[in-house]
């Protein structure tokens, strides 16, 4: 049961609302720039899942290495990626947090502890394992968080990663944003046990299922493990059940399940019951200038040169 | 009368479906497809025979080779050739092998279905032009069609095939369409086919390279240069005879891959044509291919990497201005 | 003597099966020592583990079938293949069940249902799991057994195909032989539930099926466990993950060696590596294979002359199994490049 807002210190039910609006703001515009062909490639939007971004990453220091998937803009911005280098990055631009070369799906910020976004399901699950061992062994109460789907629960990388973090008491968290969809398919088409928190029982580790479109459960959740974790603690699963408003990639045309009703999403929309707690307006239009700014400025930064890339194959 | 020409991505699908009707134990499986059971394979096919998996490439494919040893032949649908990579154990150590390795007992009679070479924006992770990788594993057959035609022959042969097959299918040929025949319609594996006939250079091109390969022979044929482009449609066998034949009527050869230089079906049939058919070489041999990096996300540098008809061009200017190799 | 009420001849079938199994392997082992470089490579033994086998095997049906790991030898033994063709293969002969391709990892008898072996930890797996879907298709009643090692429930194969597997109701049966080594490392130093204390089997909640942990020192006790899991698998209601405790005898394998070093047996990792002298007389003591010998005779199902004939035709069946196998020609080498494609 979460202490809800009536709970939060200070202005932290603040910062979790403007955070969550500069995510949602950001994406509604990548969904615009990307059907007029500024953003090109595949990209895959967070609407809808703003809470477990907020909720987690607010809590997060630079030295905290985060990992996210294919769906990571909300997650990156969470994190402290500034939204000027991350539009840049998705236009391909130089001044991009990497250069161009990554993309939507690679989006790496080393500075901030962001150690990035990855395109493949899974793949970025023993990449957290690997920066919480180092964590350890460096001796400080830095911690990984690995950010992933549901779908990625079925492949063979999450148990070998579940089984290794928890047989070495690894400080690592794991986020599974249980949105009921994998792909195109719903998760009773990928398995026959429902909460992913039942997947990993066998394993003994503490685990938490919150409802991932409320804010403040999602912190007061992860606040706990963040501190088991930097006590020496691990690993942890924190599934939040959330909802993705959008297709899986933008252009999905979402054959395979029936669109929200409007009045649904407003009683799921972490962000409107958020503000209504708060009764607090504003943040959206300091979103829409904050982002509209990062536009101009990624759209003014030049396009790669061709020579970077040889630059960029060897270390 | 002819029908209208159809989509690559609808061939390949059409061989499949054809397939599964002349012959019951043909099965189709993969992530995203028979979501419902208006799918039209599920319709068709029932539930049992057309399924979807999990995100679980290893016992995808593992399962495949399973139920093959069961007298089944299942097409795995694994739409991006790098997630073979997360299962390289049941592709290339497990399928390919049984047959050998049990002195001929069992057969395993699949086809991987993998799409490659999205170079549209799809960043370093879905971007990458592997067949190169799986070419000289025994037991193992790599197809690449270049055309809707031969893209429903070759699934067509391989599920007829009993060996392990990969098809891989470019994604930006996708919706690429052309005459497609209705009915049966097999390209045997291991044949090469020559797409446009000429004199004076030989061009060979792999998949995507071949529709920019033919684009460049135009543009040469305006400077006078009749170029012949050759496609091998397989790479596993690899028709070397055809290629080696049209050397020797031209004695210059460039070939285009979209995979990098030393990752490149190219590099492989340039090694061949050097040992087998030297003495009709007129000039060294000239690869167009990728430049060494992982693809960027960034469209200018993207595109810069590519092999594209103005690097094809030049390449056979190259070895027609080349020096007599003594 | 089981809620089965197995017969007299099946126990005694069961036995035989078991001193088959021993015998066989006793002549790998010992040809390393009376014929170097006969067998090259790497063998793995399945001493220790008779009772799980042929309690496993005696509950299939003739169209049933199986998949097993590189410790197969045990497997074919009791489904019948033929034991000289067996230990041909093994030495590489031209008469070898594969004609000399494949060797002690790879035996194969797709005729009695023995769909063959991976090498690679946990990748036999999922295709037992596609030979189970095979089976369901068919809808004849057919049953899958895949039959790996502890070590091989960490790999991501086994995690993906139980999950598939429970989803699709398929009807296969998971055997985990737990004989607490993954080839030189201690169960507990891999397997988060193991160093907690777990049995392996609590692994099977993450998949919805039931796992259950049976002694597999006890071939009646293995029959009762997989039998019910196997009627579970047959009448359409899905996959069960059964652990059988087991002890092997032998090392997990012959030494690793370049050509040159003669190959042999060496210590189990018990004492060699662990130095738990202890662990492993006392597995020494509880050897299921004289222990279901004297259960038998104990209890009058079998004299001891019988049990005395069951080992002493054993014996000479692997004698000439030996005798064969060192006869029989090695095969042309330029059948190398044969059995490639089909």
């Amino acid at each position: 049961m979460t202490t809800g807002v009536a709970g939060l210190d200070g202005d932290v039910g603040l910062r979790l609302l403007r955070t969550m609006w500069r995510i949602r703001v950001f994406e509604e515009r990548v969904g615009q720039l990307t059907r007029a062909d500024e953003v090109h490639g595949l990209v895959h939007l967070s609407v809808g899942q703003e809470g477990v971004a907020a909720g987690v990453c607010g809590q997060l220091r630079p030295d905290d290495a985060a990992y996210s998937n294919h769906r990571a803009h909300g997650h990156a911005i969470a994190k402290g990626v500034p939204l000027g280098p991350l539009m840049a990055e998705l236009m391909g631009r130089e001044g991009g947090v990497c250069r161009g070369m990554g993309g939507s799906m690679h989006v790496v910020d080393v500075e901030r502890g962001f150690l990035g976004a990855t395109g493949v399901v899974g793949g970025n699950l023993p990449l957290a394992l690997g920066s919480a061992l180092a964590g350890r062994l460096l001796g400080g109460d830095q911690v990984a968080v690995v950010f992933f789907g549901d779908g990625a629960v079925q492949g063979g990388i999450f148990v070998e990663s579940v089984n290794i973090a928890t047989l070495w008491e690894l400080p690592v968290i794991l986020v599974c944003e249980n949105n009921g969809f994998a792909e195109f398919t719903p998760r009773s088409a990928h398995t026959n046990v429902e909460r992913v928190s039942d997947v990993v029982a066998p394993y003994g580790l503490d685990r938490e299922t919150v409802d991932g479109n409320d804010v403040v459960a999602v912190r007061e959740a992860f606040a706990a493990f963040l501190d088991g974790a930097r006590s020496g603690g691990g690993p942890f699963l924190l599934e939040c059940l959330t909802h993705r408003l959008r297709g899986h990639y933008e252009g999905d045309p979402q054959h395979y399940r029936e669109a929200l009703a409007a009045e649904d999403w407003q009683e799921l929309d972490p962000i409107l019951r958020l503000q209504q707690q708060l009764d607090h307006e504003g943040f959206e239009v300091e979103a829409r200038a904050e982002v509209e700014e990062a536009v101009e400025w990624a759209r003014s930064r030049p396009f790669p040169s061709p020579e970077v890339i040889a630059e960029l194959v060897y270390a | 009368m002819a029908r209208e020409q159809i989509p690559y991505i609808q061939a390949i699908g059409e061989a499949v479906h054809q397939e599964m009707a002349r012959d019951d134990t043909v099965l189709y499986f993969g992530q995203n497809l028979a979501l419902t059971e208006e799918d039209p394979f599920v319709k068709a096919f029932g539930a049992d025979r057309v399924r979807v998996t999990p995100i679980s490439e290893t016992a995808e494919i593992g399962m495949a080779v399973g139920a093959a040893f069961a007298g089944y032949r299942p097409v795995v649908q694994l739409y991006m050739a790098e997630f073979m990579l997360v299962a390289m154990d049941q592709v290339v150590n497990e399928a390919p092998r049984f047959y050998g390795m049990s002195g001929g007992q069992v057969k395993v009679p699949i086809v991987l279905q993998a799409g490659y070479g999205f170079t549209a924006g799809w960043a370093g992770q879905h971007t990458g032009t592997i067949y190169s990788m799986f070419m000289g594993v025994p037991g193992l057959r790599v197809v690449v069609p270049s055309t809707p035609a031969d893209a429903k022959g070759l699934m067509t042969a391989a599920i007829r095939d009993d060996n392990p097959v990969i098809l891989f299918h470019n994604y930006l040929l996708t919706l690429e369409h052309g005459d497609v025949p209705e009915g049966e319609h097999v390209v045997p594996i291991g044949e090469a086919a020559v797409v446009r006939e000429g004199a004076d250079a030989t061009i060979v091109g792999i998949g995507w390279t071949v529709g920019k390969a033919l684009a460049a022979a135009e543009q040469l044929a305006g400077e006078g240069i009749d170029a012949e482009v050759v496609d091998p449609r397989s790479l596993a066998p690899l028709d070397t005879a055809t290629i080696i034949q049209s050397v020797e009527k031209t004695g210059k050869l460039v070939v285009v891959d979209q995979a990098t230089r030393h990752g490149s079906a190219a590099a492989i049939i340039t090694a061949e044509v050097a040992s087998q058919g030297f003495s009709s070489l007129k000039a060294p041999v000239e690869l167009v291919t990728a430049l060494d990096a992982t693809i960027p996300y960034s469209e200018p540098m993207e595109q810069y990497l590519l092999p594209d008809e103005t690097k094809i061009v030049a390449a056979v200017q190259k070895v027609i201005g080349s020096p007599v190799v003594a | 003597m089981s809620e089965n009420g197995l017969s007299t001849e099946r126990l005694s079938w069961m036995l035989t099966q078991m001193v088959r199994i021993r015998e066989f392997e006793e002549r790998v082992k010992s040809t390393f020592e009376d014929h170097p470089g006969v067998i090259r490579g790497h063998t793995h033994l399945a001493d220790g583990a008779e009772a799980s086998i042929v309690g496993s095997l005696a509950t299939l049906k003739p169209d049933d079938q199986l998949t097993a790991t590189y410790r197969c030898h045990g497997y074919p033994i009791a489904l019948g293949t033929d034991t000289k063709a067996m230990m041909a293969e093994i030495y590489g002969k031209e008469t070898g069940i594969c004609k000399g391709y494949g060797g002690s990892m790879h035996l194969i008898d797709i005729d009695r249902g023995f769909l063959g072996t991976s090498g690679i930890v946990g990748q036999g797996i999922p295709h037992a799991a596609g030979a189970a879907w095979a089976a369901q298709i068919r809808g004849k009643g057919q049953v899958v057994l895949s039959f790996f090692g502890d070590g091989a429930s960490k790999q991501g194969a086994f995690h993906e195909t139980l999950n598939i597997a429970s989803l699709w109701k398929l009807p296969v049966v998971f055997v985990m032989e737990n004989n607490n080594y993954q080839a030189y490392t201690r169960v507990e130093q891999e397997d988060a539930n193991a160093a907690a204390g777990e049995p392996l089997a609590v692994k099977a909640k993450a998949y919805s099926m039931p796992g259950e942990t049976v002694d597999g020192g006890d071939p009646v006790a293995v029959y009762d466990t997989v039998h019910a899991a196997v009627e579970r698998a047959r009448s359409g209601d899905g996959p069960t993950l059964v652990e059988s405790m087991v002890f092997r005898l032998s090392a997990h394998g012959n030494i690793i060696a370049p050509p040159g070093v003669p190959l042999h047996y060496p210590e189990h990792e018990a004492v060699a590596i662990f130095g738990n002298v202890e662990e492993y007389e006392a597995a020494k003591r509880g050897d299921p294979v004289p222990r279901f010998r004297a259960r038998l005779v104990t209890e009058g199902t079998l004299s001891a002359e019988e049990a005395d004939e069951i080992a002493e035709a054993a014996r000479k069946e692997m004698d000439e199994a030996v005798e064969f196998g060192l006869e029989s020609p090695l095969p042309a080498p330029e059948k190398a490049v044969e059995h490639v494609y089909a």
